[in-house]
């Protein structure tokens, strides 16, 4: 089985982010990039898949240079080679973009089903699992948290809201991991060393037979106009007195201020 | 030259910290520290599945082959968690195989070590508590083919949990590195009270023990080097666990100056808190270096590794000693609480201040390598 898995290099969850001089963009000094925690579920997913039925896991990720450190962990964890598609002249800010580049990376390679997580951490669209599986003109399933592969046939529970839907479909599919459908394992020291002799591509748009009037700039049907940090958060208050005082002081504060009871 | 760490190295460092962040959080520690042994089985089964119990064992006998640096990588992970159990003692006893075992000794234990299958531990000190090999005065006495020991060790960690014990002796004029079976006829392993219960200390008495000749390690060699090499690799990697441990007081005590709140302004505004923070941030990296640089030497068997490891060990026990009094400090009261982990890594500083030598021990070490005395 061919099983394609795509991966976001997001920023630390825990990283200050600091706005670029542009307005528009984040500012990557000092800025670690990891795999978007979502994809660890897609490519636990792939490599318990792999396990399963056989066949090959190959890593996808389209980006810059904070790129090839998660892709080279995910040969770590298990896969059997990455390709890195150059973001040079693409313009990755805009999810049918992007979607368009990695439908075109998937169709060279002709997965029988790929992965995804849910959505990228940071820019948080939801939309490029969507967009691939329309260029690739194959059925998918969304915050999925459980898949059975049967022959060509493919069961999904998908999480929603105040319940579970189960759905089934065939390969070629598109899957979006939702968290909690496995335990993404941790790549082991002697993996991560044998990762670095593992076969690793470079492509860039023109490799994949895309032009800058498909996928650069001019093509882009949205544009960041500006990025803001949330509010600052606001100082604490200590409420005082014994604790029938307290009590009360904290009870008209949530009833009154808050109105949250 | 390039002072950095490599990319491999870095991932060794960010895959460590991730998975100790999940695996071993203060609640585990506390929970360990409580058991007789502070082993855990399923941690245990990690740490080999990893590859941390084999990393620097030659890969003929399944361990990684990587150097020391890799080794202090991670093991200031481990420090930084406060990571209880015999990982230490692993290492230790892994090196001291790896120095002074000859090829079917190797084959014997090293395997096993790294995988995990097989825990060690060193028995060195005794009455005098004295970290100089030369120190050592329990004898053996030759009886046909075998030595037989009669005596005891104290401050052995980990006695308890471990499969063999490398009981380090006297032969004469030189000194026998006996591989004995916890579980030996006469071998009698009893707990002793210890500051860091996350590292349970043991003493362990023979009577009339009894071991082949043959199995003795370094016998063709010269098993005082081998040993002191082995401690010099115990050093680093407990020299790196210190580093980790001085990283979490130091960005812990940092977090609390900033949202702690006293007089209507964070307490990190006031200058005595600064420079508490800013000293030891100084303690912590300067610790780094002189870690990393002696883990640098003895891989590549620079001349300077004996000075540099006890260096090290010399500043790292006075560092982080003091870098855990001053995050006391900033904490105030709520420092020196039960329920706060910040008492969980003072007391780990003050054992491992003396574990393998304390400040003094090691300028004495310094003193006699630069007079040539050693």
């Amino acid at each position: 089985m061919k099983i394609a898995v795509c991966l976001k290099a997001v920023p630390e969850t825990d990283t200050r982010i600091r706005i670029a001089a542009d307005g528009r963009s984040i500012d990557p000094t000092d800025v670690k990039f990891i795999m978007s925690p979502y994809d660890e579920f897609a490519l636990e997913a792939a490599l318990l898949t792999k396990e399963a039925k056989g066949g090959e896991v190959v890593v996808f990720g389209l980006g810059g240079d904070e790129v090839p450190t998660v892709l080279r962990d995910g040969l770590a964890r298990g896969a059997e080679r990455a390709v890195h598609i150059s973001s040079a002249g693409i313009a990755t800010h805009d999810p049918m973009i992007v979607g368009t580049v990695l439908a075109a990376a998937l169709k060279e390679y002709g997965p029988d089903i790929t992965f995804f997580g849910k959505h990228g951490v940071g820019g948080d669209n939801q939309a490029v699992p969507s967009m691939v599986a329309e260029h690739l003109g194959v059925p998918q399933a969304t915050v999925v948290t459980k898949i059975e592969v049967n022959d060509r046939a493919v069961r999904c529970e998908r999480e929603i809201e105040g319940g579970l839907e189960v759905v089934s479909t065939t390969l070629p599919c598109v899957i979006a991991a939702q968290k909690g459908m496995n335990e993404p394992r941790y790549p082991k020291l002697p993996a991560i060393m044998q990762a670095k002799k593992k076969p690793f591509a470079t492509k860039t748009a023109a490799d994949l037979g895309l032009s800058a009037a498909q996928v650069g700039d001019a093509a882009a049907t949205m544009t960041i106009t500006e990025l803001r940090l949330p509010p600052a958060r606001q100082a604490g208050r200590r409420i005082e007195g014994d604790v029938n005082e307290q009590v009360n002081g904290l009870l008209s504060a949530l009833q009154n201020e808050a109105k949250v009871l | 030259m390039e002072f950095d760490l490599n990319e491999d190295q870095k991932v060794f460092r960010d895959t460590t910290r991730k998975l100790l962040k999940k695996e071993c959080p203060a609640e585990r520690v506390r929970r360990l520290m409580e058991t007789d042994t502070a082993q855990d089985a399923q941690l245990w089964h990690l740490m080999a599945e990893q590859g941390w119990l084999g990393l620097t064992l030659p890969e003929d006998f399944g361990g990684l082959g990587q150097g020391l640096v890799e080794l202090a990588v991670i093991a200031e992970e481990m420090g930084r968690v406060c990571l209880p159990g015999g990982f230490l003692s692993a290492i230790f006893a892994g090196a001291l195989v790896a120095e002074a075992g000859n090829s079917r000794q190797k084959a014997a234990y090293l395997e096993k070590m790294a995988s995990g299958d097989l825990k060690g531990t060193v028995a060195l000190l005794e009455a005098e508590a004295d970290w100089n090999p030369s120190a050592v005065r329990l004898a053996v006495e030759r009886n046909g083919e075998d030595f037989v020991v009669s005596g005891k060790k104290l401050f052995v960690p980990d006695a308890q949990t471990a499969d063999v014990i490398f009981c380090v002796v006297r032969d004469g004029e030189s000194l026998a590195l006996l591989p004995v079976a916890k579980d030996a006829a006469g071998v009698k392993v009893t707990a002793m009270p210890a500051l860091d219960a996350t590292r349970k200390l043991y003493q362990v008495e023979f009577e009339n023990v009894a071991i082949p000749q043959a199995e003795a390690l370094g016998a063709d060699g010269n098993p005082e080097r081998a040993l002191r090499r082995a401690i010099e690799v115990a050093t680093v990697t407990l020299c790196a666990e210190m580093v980790g441990g001085m990283q979490w007081v130091l960005e812990t005590a940092v977090e609390y100056a900033k949202t702690r709140h006293q007089f209507g302004k964070p307490i990190g505004s006031f200058q005595a808190v600064q420079h508490q923070c800013a000293d030891m941030l100084l303690l912590t990296e300067s610790s780094r270096s002189a870690t990393l640089f002696a883990a640098w030497a003895l891989t590549v068997d620079d001349p300077k590794a004996a000075a540099a490891v006890s260096i090290a060990k010399a500043y790292c026990s006075d560092a982080f000693r003091e870098v855990c009094h001053r995050g006391v400090q900033v904490h105030g009261g709520i420092g020196f609480t039960w329920e706060y982990d910040l008492q969980l890594y003072v007391k780990r500083s003050k054992a491992s201040e003396i574990l393998f030598g304390d400040a003094t021990f090691h300028r004495e070490q310094v003193a006699q390598l630069v007079l040539g005395e050693r």
